[in-house]
């Protein structure tokens, strides 16, 4: 019998693109838009900021009071229809603390674009563009509730993950990796119990008790 | 409480045995789980009330998604603050007598999730019965749960105390199974079948 030699097929893995300019990679040919970067400057000679390029990929810092002209005017005359992406970064550092980065998809001429906002962090008011992208509510929502950046405008700004009575902003980077203790109650032990305060209840002895164990209670005797 | 050897009765097809007994083996064939879904653990959890694994073999398979209908919470996958109180709440809905299998690192200990929005264990505010280990734990793992459940529902807990709650009534002794070994009958746990030295 012959020997037969097994075929493996592996998925083949895509070589580095040759994009022009760059000898990353990672680079991609979508990512790069000098001419829409050229129109915003020329278009907010006074809001647009530094531009970086790496990887092949702009990032455009604006001026905070401006975003909102800026992304209407990525939006209806660039061709920026979808906001994929948008957050808060700390950067942990005196001054301008914080950034706000929104990332920008033109699905019509298949182009991205990344918007960067200085928020200092005596003042962390940020403009909405919920009436620019409708899709940035939530992430608005998250990063007030994250970083504790107030967004001036939007229609409903809620905590998105914590407690609405949640005092503290969990990825500031002061913000210790367990949480404060107290700050968020666990349930009462038994049904008639209080919050329990420790979050560590049981490490520290504490052993919730069956419910037949437990004292019989007024309400079941009413 | 047994009958005598020679009893009529025998030849009528009757045995005698405890109340707790006969209605404790009912019960722990037939415990109802409440899945408590929270994350992963809950896939592998669909697993081991499916076909293959078949918790039907232990009377398990009626999954109740009414807490008043369940008398087994099975907490599977991490549990957030936020939920924690929706829970207890449903725990506490649930209808006596009631057991909790704590399934997975993260239900057990918090696993991997050591932050703050994360309870570092459900036993912080539920009485588990049984922990299972694993991320997630195999179907196999949640069915020796049952089974240790089912040991905990023959053993732990009598109708007749329960009927005598506060009332000052003796404890009755445990049940155990009985197993006949050549060195005569001895009572041991169900656990000890698993180490085939001790026997």
């Amino acid at each position: 019998m012959a020997t037969r030699t097994l075929a493996f097929h592996f998925t083949p893995v895509d070589g580095p693109r040759a994009v022009e300019g760059t000898r990353n990679p990672h680079a991609k040919a979508t990512t790069f838009d000098p001419d829409t970067v050229e129109a915003l400057q020329a278009a907010f000679p006074d809001a647009v900021g530094e531009v970086f390029l790496y990887a092949n990929e702009h990032t455009v810092y604006v001026d905070r009071s401006r975003i909102v002209d800026v992304c209407r005017f990525l939006k209806e005359d660039r061709g920026f229809e979808y906001l994929a992406d948008m957050g808060g970064i700390d950067l942990f550092v005196e001054g301008t603390r914080y950034e706000v980065f929104y990332n920008l998809v033109s699905l019509s001429r298949s182009r991205r674009l990344r918007l960067k906002i200085r928020v200092n962090e005596d003042d962390a008011v940020v403009p909405s563009i919920t009436g620019i992208y409708r899709a940035a509510g939530w992430n608005e929502r998250e990063c007030w509730d994250m970083f504790g950046i107030r967004f001036d405008g939007h229609p409903d700004l809620r905590r998105m993950y914590m407690p609405e009575d949640f005092e503290y902003h969990p990825l500031r980077k002061e913000f210790p990796l367990l949480g404060v203790p107290g700050s968020l109650p666990l349930p009462p032990q038994t049904p008639e119990a209080g919050l329990t305060l420790d979050p560590f209840a049981a490490a520290h002895g504490s052993r919730p008790v069956k419910s037949f164990e437990e004292a019989e209670s007024d309400l079941a005797r009413q | 409480m047994t009958l005598a050897p020679d009893s009529p009765l025998h030849s009528e097809g009757f045995l005698t045995t405890r109340v707790d007994a006969v209605v404790n083996w009912a019960r722990s064939n037939s415990l109802m789980p409440m899945p408590m879904g929270l994350a992963c653990c809950a896939i592998e959890m669909m697993a081991f009330a499916a076909p293959k694994y078949d918790v039907a073999r232990f009377g398990s398979e009626a999954m109740r998604f009414s807490p008043r209908q369940a008398d087994l919470m099975i907490v599977a996958g991490w549990v957030s603050y936020k939920m924690a109180h929706t829970i207890r709440r449903i725990w506490d809905q649930m209808a006596d007598p009631k057991w909790c299998i704590a399934m997975g690192a993260c239900a057990s200990t918090g696993g991997m999730h050591r932050c703050y929005g994360v309870v570092q264990g459900c036993d912080n505010f539920l009485p588990v019965d049984v922990y299972v280990p694993g991320c997630p734990p195999r179907p196999e793992a949640v069915i020796h749960a049952i089974m240790d459940i089912q040991e905990k529902v023959r053993n732990e807990y009598s109708v007749a105390t329960d009927a005598h709650r506060g009332k000052g009534a003796p404890e009755p002794t445990p049940l155990r199974p009985r197993v006949l070994t050549p060195g005569g009958d001895r009572v041991i746990s169900p656990v000890a079948l698993y180490d085939q030295e001790a026997l």
